[in-house]
């Protein structure tokens, strides 16, 4: 039975005059454009000046930030007043102060005397401003302990090395979490508008009066698309690996593994859904919500640990939260299943529970 | 198991909320028997008829369809039917064929039979060539024939017929009644509900459904005598004449 089952859902897929080739373009879509559009690296951050020094150490201190290439210089004087009346006004996101003794007191190495204020309207765009406004200010005082050997007091004394993604790449860390986006997608959304439109044409009729096994007729509904999920990544990894030239740390193996314990998930949410929709519209709504709470409480976006408890207690019902660390785990660390039995845990009791609801709450008899 | 009759159906009650679908109603249809089931849109036809296929579960009453429960044994039930509904239901992105292989497939056929009827079964309906079109591009006349050799495609006991002949030509639906025919001449019981009164003089007994009860039940000869009518029209509007509620 599963065999007939199985050739009706690949015909199908294949006949669809837009399936196969959405397939085909979302993996591509995903790698090629959305790496660049989702950075966070910033750029262009409007910086005001208020210079009451006018000396030459500080005008090398504001070149320094300038040429850094994150800021953009919108005033350069000595009017408090005029930066703050910019960045009320939205035209300055950042404000670096200067004080009168600067140029003495640096050279002196008794003090550094600099103020910063960002506007935080904008958090992301806050919060790196002054990080990198203090990079700028660090790099410069490295400079010129380098140059005079004098010792000029540090402004801050941090010391950061990142493990795993040492550059920071962004792209690179982004990579795997749009995976995930691309494979949650998909599996959610095809099963469960497969049923529905198989309602909509009154199909399902005919096969709800056979005697199917509901375990057959969903799990035949499934496995086509953990083909078309395995197509997505394996296009994902080489497309990452062709054109950024990233490869996964971990063994590709593993990918799969976790990709096949989502794929149960999601595609038991979605053959739920469908089961209590009467038409697309309903099923799509439905599945677009989940998706979207999915993804911004997964930590793909925002890390988890920075929300409120409560939250937190949320996202262990998010199948996204544990794949995306499984993926990120695997392909920037090298971690393996054992190391993240969390995760593996998390998924298979979310699909246990997915599936069972699906299959429980198909009715061949109303 | 009775071997007698192939559906007894004994004070079936179908509500959803406050509205009552099937109000009460009883009947018995022998085996090999052609048994018409008439009545206003809306008069409860369908969803009786979905009941006896294991597709609804009834409010309350009992009833066997052969030889099966209908609130416990659906899935029994439905191995030894078939169901023509009212709406094309078969695949219409999968060829005439390829329909024909998966509902052999699901009924557990093997690969070969199924090869075997599906040749027979395109030599039957005269449209060997169109084995490879798509059902979708079928005109309504051979789809309905399609659906119906499919549905008899595991040589069920009973079949289902929901309105198997709405809108074709007159001379489509005669044929179809040919093979109605010969299927009954084989055995199988079916069980067949039409608008159309001159289909119901074919029938060997027909039941007409007033809002959800049985008004009237005998063979076409039967009633046009007890309702002193010339033929079966006369005869269906006196009795779905005395219908209360509104579609």
């Amino acid at each position: 039975m599963w065999k007939y089952l199985l050739e009706k859902e690949f015909k199908q897929f294949f006949r669809d005059p837009g399936l196969p080739r959405m397939a085909l373009a979302f993996p591509v879509l995903m790698m090629l454009v959305f790496p660049f559009a989702v950075s966070m690296d910033i750029r262009n951050i409007n910086l005001a000046a208020v210079d009451n020094c006018m000396s030459e150490e500080s005008s090398r201190l504001i070149e320094k930030c300038t040429s850094s290439g994150y800021f953009r210089l919108v005033y350069h004087g000595q009017s408090a007043d005029e930066a703050m009346r910019l960045m009320d006004n939205n035209k300055a996101d950042a404000i670096i102060t200067i004080m009168p003794g600067f140029d003495r007191e640096t050279v002196s190495g008794s003090g550094f005397p600099v103020g910063i204020k960002v506007n935080t309207v904008n958090g992301t765009k806050g919060s790196l401003g002054s990080q990198y406004i203090l990079q700028c200010v660090r790099s410069y005082v490295g400079e010129k302990n380098a140059a005079s050997g004098t010792t000029v007091p540090p402004a801050a004394d941090i010391s950061e090395k990142y493990y795993f993604n040492p550059g920071m790449d962004y792209k690179l860390f982004m990579i795997p979490a749009l995976i995930v986006i691309a494979i949650t997608m998909i599996t959610a959304f095809l099963p469960a508008l497969n049923i529905v439109s198989e309602k909509e044409a009154g199909t399902i009729e005919q096969i709800n009066v056979t005697p199917v096994s509901k375990t057959a007729f969903i799990a035949c509904k499934m496995i086509p698309y953990w083909a078309i999920a395995f197509f997505i990544l394996t296009a994902c990894l080489i497309i990452a690996w062709a054109v950024f030239g990233y490869t996964s740390r971990g063994s590709v193996l593993w990918l799969y593994l976790f990709t096949i314990l989502d794929i149960i998930v999601m595609a038991g949410l979605g053959l739920l859904i469908s089961n209590y929709s009467s038409n697309a519209q309903q099923a799509m709504f439905v599945i677009w919500f989940f998706a979207v709470i999915f993804m911004l409480m997964s930590g793909i976006f925002t890390p988890i640990a920075s929300m409120p408890q409560w939250a937190q207690y949320i996202t262990y019902l998010n199948p996204m939260r544990y794949f995306a660390d499984a993926m990120r785990a695997v392909y920037l660390k090298g971690s393996t299943p054992a190391e993240l039995w969390y995760d593996v845990a998390g998924l298979a009791a979310l699909g246990s529970v997915m599936v069972g609801a699906a299959v429980a709450s198909y009715r061949k008899t109303e | 198991m009775n071997t007698e009759y192939a559906i007894r159906i004994r004070n079936l009650v179908k509500k959803f909320g406050d509205f009552t679908a099937v109000d009460n109603i009883s009947f018995d249809v022998r085996r090999g028997e052609i048994f018409g089931f008439l009545g206003a849109n809306g008069a409860g036809k369908t969803t009786a008829m979905r009941i006896l296929c294991g597709l609804s579960r009834p409010t309350s009453g009992s009833g066997t369809v052969a030889g099966f429960d209908i609130c416990r044994e659906q899935e029994k039930i439905k191995k030894n039917i078939g169901y023509m509904s009212q709406k094309f239901s078969l695949y219409p992105d999968l060829t005439v064929r390829e329909n024909i292989r998966l509902f052999g497939g699901i009924y557990g056929l093997k690969d070969r039979t199924i090869r075997e009827k599906t040749e027979k079964m395109l030599e039957m309906l005269g449209i060997r060539d169109a084995g490879d079109r798509f059902a979708a591009e079928l005109p309504l006349g051979w789809k309905q024939k399609l659906s119906f050799c499919i549905a008899l495609i595991h040589s069920p006991q009973i079949i289902f017929l929901d309105e198997p002949t709405g809108g074709v030509d007159p001379e489509t639906r005669r044929r179809f009644w040919e093979s109605i025919y010969d299927t009954a001449g084989n055995g199988t019981t079916v069980f067949v509900t039409t608008h159309y009164m001159d289909e119901a003089e074919y029938c060997d007994r027909v039941s007409i459904m007033v809002d959800g009860r049985i008004d009237a039940m005998d063979s076409p000869a039967g009633l046009k005598k007890k309702f002193s009518a010339g033929n079966m029209d006369e005869v269906f509007r006196t009795v779905a004449g005395r219908a209360v509620r509104e579609e």
